[in-house]
């Protein structure tokens, strides 16, 4: 692994490993305690179509899929805070609606040769420079905004309406948040691709949340957990000659399992 | 401005307010006023709008006519002088939050700054210490007892200074002992606090309370603390046998007090 690092691939793989991390550790978090894992998942899917848009009339991937991702997310969260009954069937369509956009327009593109397999599946050995420049900078947004509106993202995830009466603006946080995931996630799906991104973004988060005492240790716990699945699938990716998304998925799972099972001797021992 | 409040002039006016759920009248033609340090019990049977009116108050729902004031003003522009303590607040049971970190929720935007400060630090202290709570405060919320859990909320409810203090079936979790502990605790508070207190618990309630609301789509207001034959049948929407002797049927302790 460490003479590995003399390719420049492998450096902006272990950098993007790490960026990623840090952003579903804190974005993750605020995804699993507000349960809004399905709609990560819609916005994730939907951004297909933000792809199938960049590829059709010749503009730069991260344009075409930001700006899909941001739309959905919008649409999405002004259901969410109107018609939350009606929310998750919503949500249902939007996310094949876009993937279905996806499709067609791909149909559509002719001679396209940019490989699909890796924005489905992800290529974090294909991560550009300028890739990693985006995730640093998103990196940053989300750490200043975690720690700025620490107190408000504690309250509106807990008891939002208690959040209301005390003036706080519930809406518009709420509103900030979820763009910052659809933001994420496009930035994601580069490390490990669309269809698997809502892994990476709930299994970390959910295995902290067990042991953590408040939001603030579920942010660091699920950002460190992040990152011993990230480069030990990155390593395993690499060594095997196997695909790195799916391989840092399996890790992920992995510890999902190991911890359900801690938790199911442990309960067994002080239930008996 | 606290001084400026006088016992003449009522905390919260309502004038023939109604309010609706999608066609289905939840009150109707509801008029009340409550007064400075009042301790108001809110019975009536479920479904019959308690929560909806407390809801009312706070600014939270708008009603579909007539109009609601609290100190004179519109419920949204004053909601942050009331405490309110919800129903029910462990819906995210797992959620990984401290008791300090809950009640510090009471001291957000008393300062535009979002952080917390040393005196939000101070007074959320304080208000776990009257509830005799401080030694949990760094205690995971979910490992305490249903009872401690509502202590902790109204701890927070305290940690905003409110001038009336609503709480919304505090007891539903808690025994009896529990019970007659926090209304003593309330009762502590009423010497400074207007308190409203939507409960089930007519009987041990009746030696604390100035005065009785009704809620049964409509509202009728007591302004005694003597619950009658006719209101515990409204409450529970059957007869109930009160269990008491000589006439009137008097149930309930009269106000030492007063």
């Amino acid at each position: 692994m460490i003479e590995a690092l003399e390719f420049e691939f492998m450096r902006n793989a272990l950098l993007a490993g790490l960026f990623a991390s840090l952003i579903c550790g804190i974005i993750g978090t605020f995804i699993v305690v507000n349960r809004l894992v399905f709609l990560t998942g819609g916005i994730a899917h939907a951004t297909y179509g933000g792809i199938g848009i960049a590829l059709f009339f010749g503009i730069p991937y991260i344009l075409g899929t930001l700006g899909f991702a941001l739309i959905a997310a919008m649409i999405m969260t002004a259901v969410l805070l109107k018609a939350k009954s009606r929310a998750d069937t919503f949500i249902g369509v939007i996310w094949a609606v876009g993937m279905a956009t996806g499709i067609i327009l791909l149909d559509l593109t002719s001679g396209y040769n940019v490989n699909i397999m890796s924005y489905l599946f992800g290529s974090i050995l294909a991560v550009s420079t300028s890739d990693i420049w985006w995730m640093a900078g998103l990196s940053i947004i989300t750490i200043t905004a975690a720690i700025f509106f620490y107190r408000d993202l504690l309250a509106i995830s807990y008891d939002d309406e208690f959040a209301r009466l005390r003036g706080v603006p519930v809406n518009l946080i709420y509103f900030l948040f979820i763009c910052l995931i659809a933001v994420s996630i496009v930035m994601i799906v580069r490390v490990v691709g669309l269809i698997l991104v809502i892994a990476l973004f709930t299994i970390p988060p959910y295995i902290a949340e067990k042991y953590s005492n408040s939001l603030a240790m579920m942010m660091v716990m699920a950002t460190l957990l992040a990152v011993l699945f990230n480069l030990s699938g990155l390593w395993l990716a690499y060594t095997y000659n196997l695909t790195s998304g799916a391989t840092i998925i399996l890790v992920a799972a992995t510890g999902f399992f190991i911890s359900m099972a801690i938790d199911f001797i442990f309960l067994n021992k002080t239930a008996s | 401005m606290r001084s400026d409040k006088n016992m003449t002039r009522p905390v919260i006016e309502i004038s023939h307010l109604s309010f609706s759920y999608n066609g289905s009248t939840a009150l109707n033609d509801v008029t009340l006023s409550i007064y400075e340090k009042e301790f108001v019990a809110v019975i009536g049977p479920n479904g019959g709008g308690k929560t909806t009116l407390i809801k009312l108050m706070l600014g939270l729902l708008k009603p579909d006519s007539g109009d609601i004031r609290i100190f004179s003003k519109p419920p949204k522009t004053v909601s942050h002088r009331i405490g309110y303590v919800p129903q029910d607040v462990a819906i995210n049971k797992s959620f990984p939050i401290s008791v300090i970190d809950i009640v510090l929720m009471g001291r957000l935007r008393l300062h535009p700054w979002t952080r917390v400060s040393k005196k939000d630090k101070i007074a959320a202290r304080n208000a776990l210490d009257c509830l005799e709570m401080l030694e949990f405060q760094n205690q995971k919320i979910d490992d305490l007892s249903g009872g401690q859990r509502e202590r902790v909320f109204i701890a927070r409810a305290l940690a905003t200074d409110p001038d009336i203090l609503i709480l919304d079936e505090p007891t539903a979790n808690i025994d009896s002992h529990g019970k007659s502990h926090l209304y003593g605790i309330l009762k502590e508070l009423n010497k400074t606090k207007t308190i409203i207190v939507v409960s089930h618990d007519t009987m041990v309630l009746s030696s604390y309370i100035t005065s009785v609301v009704c809620v049964n789509n409509n509202v009728h207001y007591h302004d005694d603390a003597e619950i009658t034959d006719e209101m515990m049948d409204m409450s529970y929407q059957c007869p109930v046998e009160l269990i008491a002797h000589g006439i009137p049927h008097r149930i309930l302790k009269t106000h030492k007090d007063k």
